[in-house]
């Protein structure tokens, strides 16, 4: 029994300090600028659709022209003004909605959110569909004209000096280790079969 | 009585997981290569100080652990679970390094549900991570659909006898050829010429779309990854529906239903055995079930008027359920939308297709098409011998690549597996509503993470209580491995310190 009981409590705290020592620091993360918000309208499409509403979000990815129009995406989560890269608290995941707008219009975004950007911040007036019967039945909003409200810049990441370090220092000790079983470690390997023709 | 494992025991099973470990550290090359050249610098970094974790403890163990033994069925059963297990703690470095996951369980969750080709993530603002950590979540999913031990087994292990018991710990137990190797081999000639093909497909559709060349490359590369080993992992956070494409969707139903089917299929079908598409027990069980929930969730959607036409609202339907029938998980609405627009029906039968699941020896989770055909086939046959004469010899038989008879030791097994989900299933569902979600949407999630589909209905999130992530992370590894091997490790625990 005692030995039961020593398993379950090391599991118990194992599993609790792995979870604590996880744990970053949490703030206040970035507020939607929109009301309703992308969330919102997800949770009340009905109440929402075909009504005109004023959307405000960091243009994200790409724009995707398709003829005369685009697709770009806006999202208005806790990283449209700044991304995890560049210090923003962890708020969750992203939220947003596809926009539809003449394509000249998507043009005057310059620069897109990723890895190693944020993206413009753009506002967009149209119509909310719940269920857009030109794009398959899609949530989305079309519009008809964009203005860009911050321009996007570089989201700088730079290595941090004290994880170089530990990988150099890891590195060594996998290259010293794999040294170390190609010289003793390959007396415990079974010798290749020979087939018997 | 329980015996305690020999030393002799603890160095083969640490000598084969450390094996399968310094293969996933090696697999890691791959994102770090991705970030090289995206000159993505300290996410380079990340990946040194992971792969360095890898093959340290793979080295490590290996060192530690030498022994000519070769590998017994609870070994292969324990390396498999085991294996998968610390894959997940080591897999997780990159994620958490990232600074995109909330706590380090939350990055575990993420790999977990990588291997296990689930799809569900806790990694917050997907939408502007790097490239190589998208490339190290898609490669997880690709390499789990694969089964990691399979790689291993391709790549590290040297033709051992042994070699195929950990194969079958994997959830496997299909041998396409007379060696396991060779088997391993086979399933990757497969994959890798489906990859070929299908990310050809989706870049030339992205390109089309208006995507940079860059991207719609890599978006086809992932897109086909997260289809083909059914995982539903995407590289924007909008899913499938980032595309807005008809073409992007049909492509992607034919891998995701493709990755679904047993690779015993696949192999039949390369070798030249086309009807047996036709023939198959799986492929049959899945058209039925897959036509009779589409069935539901239409007359549901169709009866709240969620959609203008018939058209739209098949489209929609019919991608929500092969994408949950094939326990794939890619999904072109709203995760909350299940709730706020699809309602009740449309929530109880996208349920019931992932409950269900696909193809055996697959990517796929769930119960699976072979279980539901076998337990229908067994009470069709007592409702036969009940309304025959008493000396009738009632006999019935399935196809799967060849015709098998119906025993009670068959019958057994499937009803023993298939009630193992249900528990599972009702088990999450349950502990979901105890933490006060509503029962439908915590039977819905609860059965996603089981049957390693992915879809979401809003359950799963960064502030989820930590024991129901820890209760995901526990049902998406039982249910990928199929209980057994899991069931082993814990056996092998308890073992060692009840044994005599």
């Amino acid at each position: 029994m005692r030995h039961w009981l020593r398993l379950v409590v090391a599991f118990v705290l194992g599993g609790a300090l792995v979870m604590a020592a996880g744990c970053r620091a949490q703030g206040t993360p970035e507020p939607s600028p929109n009301t309703p918000s992308s969330s919102g309208l997800v949770e009340e499409p009905k109440k929402y659709d075909g009504s005109t509403v004023t959307f405000t979000g960091e243009a994200i990815g790409e724009v995707m022209v398709r003829g005369e129009n685009a697709w770009v995406h806006l999202n208005d989560d806790a990283y449209y003004l700044k991304n995890v890269e560049e210090g923003a608290q962890l708020g969750g995941y992203n939220a947003g909605m596809p926009v539809w707008l003449p394509a000249g219009e998507a043009g005057k975004i310059t620069t897109f959110g990723d890895y190693k950007h944020e993206g413009d911040v753009v506002t967009v007036t149209g119509e909310f569909h719940a269920a857009c019967p030109e794009h398959g039945g899609d949530m989305d909003i079309h519009a008809t004209a964009l203005e860009v409200v911050q321009p996007g810049h570089r989201a700088a990441d730079p290595i941090k000096p004290g994880k170089a370090v530990l990988a150099v220092a890891l590195a060594l000790l996998a290259g010293a280790l794999f040294a170390a079983n190609r010289v003793w470690g390959q007396r415990g390997e079974i010798a290749p079969r020979v087939r018997k023709g | 009585m329980i015996v305690r494992p020999r030393k002799e025991d603890h160095l083969v099973i640490g000598k084969y997981t450390g094996k399968v470990i310094t293969g996933v550290g090696l697999l890691m090359v791959v994102p770090m290569i991705t970030s090289i050249v995206l000159g993505e610098w300290d996410t380079v970094v990340d990946f040194v100080i992971s792969i360095a974790a890898c093959l340290i403890f793979g080295f490590g163990t290996q060192l530690l652990c030498r022994t000519e033994k070769d590998l017994s069925w609870s070994h292969g059963l324990v390396v498999a679970s085991g294996s998968w297990g610390m894959a997940t703690v080591l897999g997780a470095l990159p994620h958490w390094l990232s600074g995109h996951e909330g706590t380090y369980l939350d990055a575990m969750f993420d790999v977990m549900s990588g291997y296990t080709t689930t799809g569900l993530y806790l990694l917050q603002d997907l939408d502007h991570v790097s490239y190589g950590l998208n490339m190290w979540r898609h490669l997880l999913t690709y390499a789990g659909g694969q089964g990691i031990v399979v790689i291993a087994l391709t790549f590290l292990f040297k033709g051992t006898a042994g070699a195929y018991k950990v194969y079958v710990g994997e959830g496997k137990d299909e041998r396409l050829l007379p060696n396991v190797v060779q088997t391993a081999r086979a399933i990757w000639l497969v994959s890798l010429a489906w990859l070929g093909v299908g990310t050809l497909a989706l870049f030339i559709t992205g390109m089309a779309l208006g995507q940079e060349p860059v991207r719609a490359f890599l978006h086809g590369l992932w897109v086909f990854m997260g289809a083909w080993s059914t995982g539903g992992f995407a590289p924007q956070s909008y899913n499938t529906m980032w595309y807005h494409s008809l073409t992007y969707e049909v492509i992607s139903v034919v891998i995701f239903i493709a990755g679904s089917f047993n690779f015993a299929l696949h192999w039949a079908v390369w070798t030249g055995k086309r009807k047996e598409i036709l023939r198959n027990v799986e492929t049959v069980s899945f058209s039925i079930t897959l036509t009779l929930t589409v069935l539901i969730a239409t007359f549901g959607l169709a009866k709240a008027g969620v959609y203008p036409d018939a058209m739209t609202l098949f489209r929609k339907a019919f991608y929500q359920l092969a994408s949950g029938h094939t326990t794939t998980g890619f999904s072109t609405i709203y995760s909350r939308a299940f709730v706020t627009q699809w309602g009740p029906v449309g929530v109880m039968a996208t349920t019931i297709a992932m409950a269900i699941g696909a193809s055996a020896c697959s990517t796929a989770g769930g119960i699976k098409g072979i279980r539901m055909g076998v337990i229908f086939k067994a009470f069709m046959q007592d409702i036969r011998k009940a309304i025959s004469p008493e000396s009738a010899v009632v006999r019935a038989k399935y196809h799967h690549v060849h015709d098998v008879y119906l025993e009670d030791g068959l019958v057994r097994s499937a009803m023993t597996i298939t009630i193992a989900y249900l528990v599972l299933y009702a088990l999450t569902a349950i502990v979901g509503t105890l933490y006060g979600y509503d029962f439908l949407q915590a039977a819905f999630e609860g059965v996603s993470a089981a049957s390693n589909t992915g879809l979401s209905c809003g359950v799963t999130s960064p502030g989820m209580p930590a024991v129901m992530k820890v209760l995901y992370i526990v049902a998406m590894w039982l249910g990928r491995l199929e209980f057994m091997s899991v069931f082993a490790l814990a056996g092998y625990a308890v073992s060692i310190v009840r044994g005599k």
